[in-house]
């Protein structure tokens, strides 16, 4: 009887033991990892592989110039293990699984898009393992209740209102928009938000429908919205819908004042497969390359910075790409999620999701990427987006004011103008 | 205004229908003669596309050219996977040939995207419209469209015409009765294919003239799709009955989307795609050889 009690006492000190080492975790690691099911491959593969490179360009500046994260008084360096997953669904939940049971990573970061970072959440949230979203803008994900998806990449909801203010402000006398997307849940979500705002802005939506996925031919829907004769064309959803949706917009003559598309026009492959009838053309982005976000702009707004800045970010993406080719918001967002996870990492002094959470839900930073600030549900509230427009072959920011680098071209050239080779240029 | 949309809409369906009608014959083909179903199509069609990318891009030549081109590198393709599996499939279980046309169709796009990336290109030809009133068309797709009629007539008078043609017709109506007459099957079998293939990888060059972006190693999946709507509604051993399926096809897809924009609430998108594969489970039901009855 007595040897059951001392064998109980030592088995009781253990479990203590092991509990307390484990749940801080500040004092067992000797490497950070963190762990991606990434688009490397499918239909997103474009978005994955800047994620990707944007991701290694931060891990590479926490490791080699912040010198580690600290946690638990020492500098431990970070690890980052990704597999393709294919831009698949199936193979997101199945990597998911494996990088936390088999590769024991720190924390997940999700896949890009929203539907593949909404799919992969119930495994992340079932083994309470952190999973950081800078790919998903959806707000849906953010209302499940899920407790560990935090965002770094804004809510779908916001994507136009930075156009709609601009249009609003240069142009009082463009009353009406059309609204044109993909059939997804995230495009979805963009034209509720716009619709919302154009309203609020006093103006008249006169043309709203959805396209499905994979489409091959605008043509119907196009001819429809030509009638509406809308001053204005917000739409898109993918790059692969926003390329023919310009291109077949030229082929129908469809002028208008202004056309901005979701994730598509941002991309330099836009262009490339456009030439210039991608003249003008504007697109809502998270980050640009000419942003002015920099150490003296956070102290200026009194927040903390961290990371590298906009041009060593380059640098560090280029080399982790091995090409030479400017990153764009998806390795940015990318990044800027792995320096708020060094943050909250440090701000918790500790590994354990639960603990690393709370402390993502008090931080508020400044990086290269802009601010950074989530709310309870996880979602994102401190970034602000910019508007890019095409103008003679490169991406010029127009909005805010304040993130400027040229004025806006408007109304943009009419089809007919840049077949004769007219640039966008205000 | 309703009037015009629909005017605009059908006349677009029609060219588009000519090309998507000339992308099924190639498949229409080849189960005709062979009884294979090439389930990897779509991927033909794809190759089709790089090669009008690539010729245009990195060498400055029109898509027009790159038509024969496509047609001979797409002999050259069918012959080589004739000879190496699927003549030692013809009298295989349906499942193997069905598998065996699956994994082509996959191994040509990894092959692409090993070479090209996956990245979604496209290329611009920047040739002048014509403006119908109802709707404009650019030039482009009108050559499209007068390049796939043209094609349909030269293998229809391929067929009808010359010797070769005229055994391929025996070999489709009785394999052994040809072979008793001295057909070479074996060759009838091999030309079929490689036509086949011909004709899809022109067909891709003649569907990026009408649509000139998208071009991504995976673009083939929904062409496969509906080209088999189409060989149903044309009679799946039909190449002509392909044709006029595919004109048939752009005209209910482009037309109907006027009309179903009229219903409340409803996106018209998603209602034509349900009244294609309606339109597919009808024709089975009660026309199985199509609207050509086979011819």
């Amino acid at each position: 009887m007595k040897k059951a009690g001392t064998l109980f006492k030592i088995t009781t000190l253990f479990t203590f033991l092991g509990l307390f080492v484990f749940s801080s975790g500040a004092h067992a690691a000797s490497k950070i990892v963190i762990g991606h099911p990434a688009c490397l491959s499918g239909k997103y593969a474009k978005a994955g592989e800047q994620a990707v490179g944007g991701i290694k360009a931060c891990v590479n500046w926490v490791n080699k110039v912040y010198g580690g994260v600290s946690l638990g008084g020492k500098k431990i360096p970070l690890v980052y293990k990704y597999y393709d997953c294919e831009s698949k669904k199936e193979a997101v939940t199945s990597l998911i699984a494996r990088l936390i049971s088999s590769d024991r990573v720190n924390v997940v970061f999700a896949p890009y898009s929203s539907g593949l970072t909404l799919r992969g959440a119930p495994v992340a949230e079932s083994r309470k393992m952190l999973y950081m979203d800078h790919g998903g803008a959806n707000n849906k994900i953010f209302r499940q209740g899920f407790r560990y998806v935090v965002q770094t990449i804004g809510p779908a909801t916001r994507y136009h209102e930075g156009t709609l203010d601009m249009i609003k402000k240069i142009d009082p006398s463009a009353k009406k928009v059309a609204l044109a997307y993909e059939d997804s849940e995230f495009a979805k979500m963009v034209m509720f938000g716009a619709e919302v705002h154009a309203k609020k802005l006093g103006l008249n939506v006169v043309f709203k429908r959805t396209y499905p996925k994979g489409v091959t031919d605008l043509t119907p829907l196009l001819s429809a919205m030509k009638a509406a004769r809308p001053d204005f064309v917000l739409g898109g959803g993918h790059f692969e819908d926003g390329q023919l949706f310009s291109r077949q917009m030229a082929d129908l003559d469809i002028d208008v004042k202004a056309l901005s598309l979701i994730a598509a026009a941002t991309l330099p492959a836009f262009y490339e497969a456009l030439g210039s009838l991608a003249e003008g053309v504007m697109g809502p982005s998270h980050w640009e390359y000419g942003v002015k976000y920099s150490e003296a702009e956070a102290k200026k707004v009194g927040l903390p910075w961290i990371g590298p800045s906009q041009d060593e970010f380059v640098a560090l993406f280029k080399k982790a790409v091995g090409k030479n080719i400017i990153p764009d918001y998806h390795a940015a967002e990318a990044g800027a999620q792995v320096l708020a996870y060094v943050l909250a990492v440090e701000k918790s002094n500790s590994l354990n999701s639960d603990k690393v959470r709370v402390a993502l839900g008090d931080l508020k930073f400044m990086s290269f990427y802009g601010g950074w600030d989530v709310d309870d549900t996880g979602m994102q509230v401190g970034h602000s987006m910019v508007d890019v427009q095409w103008q003679a072959a490169k991406r010029v920011i127009v909005w805010p004011e304040e993130a400027q680098t040229g004025k806006l071209c408007y109304p943009m050239p009419t089809f007919k103008e840049k077949a004769k080779g007219k640039l966008a240029v205000p | 205004m309703l009037l015009e949309q629909l005017a605009g809409n059908l006349f677009q369906g029609l060219v588009l229908g000519a090309v998507y009608g000339m992308a099924t014959m190639g498949l229409s083909l080849i189960f005709g003669v062979l009884r294979i179903v090439n389930v990897g199509h779509g991927a033909f069609i794809m190759v089709g596309a790089f090669v009008t990318l690539w010729l245009f891009t990195a060498l400055g030549i029109s898509p027009l050219v790159a038509v024969p081109v496509a047609f001979v590198v797409g002999l050259g393709l069918g012959f080589i996977f004739y000879y190496t599996a699927i003549k030692k499939l013809i009298k295989a279980p349906e499942l193997a040939s069905l598998l065996a046309t699956f994994s082509i169709g996959i191994l040509l796009e990894e092959v692409i995207k090993l070479i090209f990336g996956s990245e979604f290109r496209g290329y611009n030809w920047a040739l002048p419209k014509i403006d119908l009133g109802v709707t404009v068309l650019p030039l482009s797709k009108l050559y499209a469209c007068i390049g796939s009629i043209i094609i349909a007539l030269i293998l229809y008078l391929w067929f009808n015409k010359t010797r070769a043609g005229t055994a391929m017709r025996s070999v489709v109506e009785d394999t052994e009765g040809a072979k008793v007459c001295g057909v070479n099957v074996d060759r009838v079998y091999a030309n079929s294919f490689a036509i086949g293939i011909g004709l899809t990888l022109a067909s891709g060059v003649l569907l990026t003239m009408f649509i000139p972006v998208g071009i991504n190693p995976y673009m083939g999946g929904s062409y496969t799709l509906k080209a088999f709507v189409i060989a149903v509604l044309g009679g799946l051993t039909s190449p002509y009955g392909a044709f006029f399926g595919g004109l048939v096809f752009g005209l209910i897809e482009n037309g109907s989307y006027t009309l179903f924009a009229l219903i409340p609430g409803v996106e018209p998108f998603a209602l034509t795609r349900f009244l294609s594969f309606l339109m597919l489970l009808v024709i089975l039901l009660i026309r199985p050889t199509g609207i050509l009855k086979g011819k």
